[in-house]
């Protein structure tokens, strides 16, 4: 009775199909981010939801945390998908910033597009004060949720600080009434849980730090609140990005690009015609 | 300062030998799976303590302390002793396998795992049901001969690999040649 030796397309195979649908997403995503597109952000929302959420429920969650924490990560030859999301998830964050909450999270899609959808009139803006406590609040759940891990090893504590089962579409009535509570809450307050609650996020928002290439800002931006208005993110403070809080959903990269709203242009083409009819 | 900078590099130190020594030790299985072993032999009337290279249970039909010389009917063993680098999604799947002495498999049960979606995956007995009477010479293989599991594809993946790799090493060492079909 010898060992039972698999060839790599035994390996390779079963995985074949979802390693290229996955690389297809990531792809979709990351073109949907440089071309700026609405319409590409809006296709990429739909397929994490249907893909990555309801089809694999494939998401970055705590419990992947857990397993860095006490070394138990799956193998690597049987689980090119998880590595391969997770070298994205990384990288992705170390060079643009949190691109994953703002367009691979299924969850995150989809409260995106409950945004879409959700009458305008039904929002509440949180105010400052109240807004930067909140932003907190996901760094401490982070670090209970990880002690809690340490010390009990128990992993499936991720079914109450994360929305993420919500996928596999199986929960006890208690889960199902939280979830219920949360999307609620998001109804009046954009993308609630990912601003101030979710470990993930935090955990991203952490690495964020180290983000190379970030968003630029104009000299104008000093005074301007055009932008600081429209992030739905509550990630723009007057001058400043907050670089943890940012998801690079675009829509501030849109406004500097649009010559028609944003003060940057409108104050180089007073300029330039300034300089035109005044040529003494 | 100075203190604080040895203590820490002290507690760092200490944790990593106390991870160290831990890794080294056998993972943690139930330590009187008497009632599992039943189960898997409900025709044993008794079984031999864990021992051996690699670790295992024999099962007996009549008590060896009256009949010494009556072979065993059949062999149980942890997967956690035999394939112990075989992990999941989160951590090895701890399973009790039983094979009588023509390496035909009389049952697996599943006592503990950590995955996140061990729920839907191996915990249910549907999984460790398909298992019963399998030949190891059978592949072994999700969505072939076992049951594919949608979302679960990584546990079901390290279960079914598990229950094959140890049940043939068990096999190679301990079943007579001549016996396994």
């Amino acid at each position: 009775m010898e060992p039972y030796v698999e060839s790599w397309g035994e390996i390779l195979g079963p995985q074949a199909l979802d390693l290229a649908l996955l690389t297809g997403f990531l792809a979709l995503s990351l073109v949907s981010f440089f071309r700026k597109s609405v319409s590409l952000r809006f296709v990429t929302f739909v397929a994490a939801v249907a893909y990555m959420g309801f089809a694999k429920s494939r998401l970055v969650s705590v419990v992947d945390m857990f397993a860095v924490a006490d070394l138990s990560l799956p193998i690597f030859k049987y689980s090119l998908n998880s590595y391969l999301l997770w070298v994205f998830v990384i990288g992705s964050t170390v060079l643009w910033g949190r691109l994953y909450c703002g367009r691979i999270c299924a969850y995150g899609a989809l409260t995106q597009l409950m945004d879409a959808v959700v009458p305008k009139r039904l929002r509440v803006d949180v105010p400052l004060k109240i807004e930067v406590h909140a932003n907190r609040i996901k760094y401490g759940l982070l670090a209970g949720v990880l002690a809690y891990f340490l010390v009990t090893r128990d992993v499936s504590i991720y079914r109450w600080v994360e929305p993420f089962w919500m996928f596999g579409l199986f929960g006890t009535t208690g889960m199902w009434v939280g979830l219920g509570v949360l999307l609620l809450a998001t109804v009046f307050v954009r993308n609630l849980y990912c601003r101030f609650l979710c470990p993930v996020g935090a955990m991203l928002g952490i690495l964020s730090n180290l983000t190379v290439f970030r968003i630029k800002r104009w000299a104008e931006c000093n005074s301007c609140k055009l932008c600081e208005k429209t992030c739905e993110w509550g990630a723009i403070r007057g001058p400043k990005i907050i670089a943890s809080e940012c998801v690079r959903c675009d829509d501030c990269e849109r406004l500097y690009m649009d010559q028609q709203k944003c003060p940057h242009w409108i104050i180089l083409r007073r300029k330039g015609k300034m300089f035109v009819s005044s040529p003494g | 300062m100075k203190h604080l900078q040895k203590a820490a590099a002290l507690i760092l130190t200490l944790g990593a030998a106390g991870a160290f020594a831990f890794a080294a030790d056998r993972i943690y299985t139930l330590p009187d799976p008497a009632a599992e072993l039943k189960r898997l032999f409900p025709a044993a009337a008794a079984f031999s303590p864990l021992a051996g290279q690699p670790l295992h249970f024999k099962a007996f039909a009549a008590d060896p302390k009256a009949n010494p010389s009556a072979p065993p009917i059949g062999i149980a063993f942890w997967t956690t002793d035999l394939v112990p680098q075989e992990h999941g999604y989160h951590g090895p799947i701890h399973i009790l396998v039983g094979m009588d002495m023509t390496g035909v498999l009389t049952g697996v049960i599943v006592t503990y795992d950590s995955e996140p979606y061990g729920y839907f995956s191996v915990q249910p007995p549907k999984f460790a049901a398909q298992f019963k009477g399998k030949n190891i010479r059978d592949p072994f293989r999700v969505g072939g001969d076992v049951d594919a599991v949608s979302r679960a594809s990584i546990t079901i993946g390290s279960a079914a690999r598990a229950i094959r790799d140890s049940s043939r090493a068990v096999a190679k060492q301990l079943l007579p040649p001549e016996g396994v079909k």
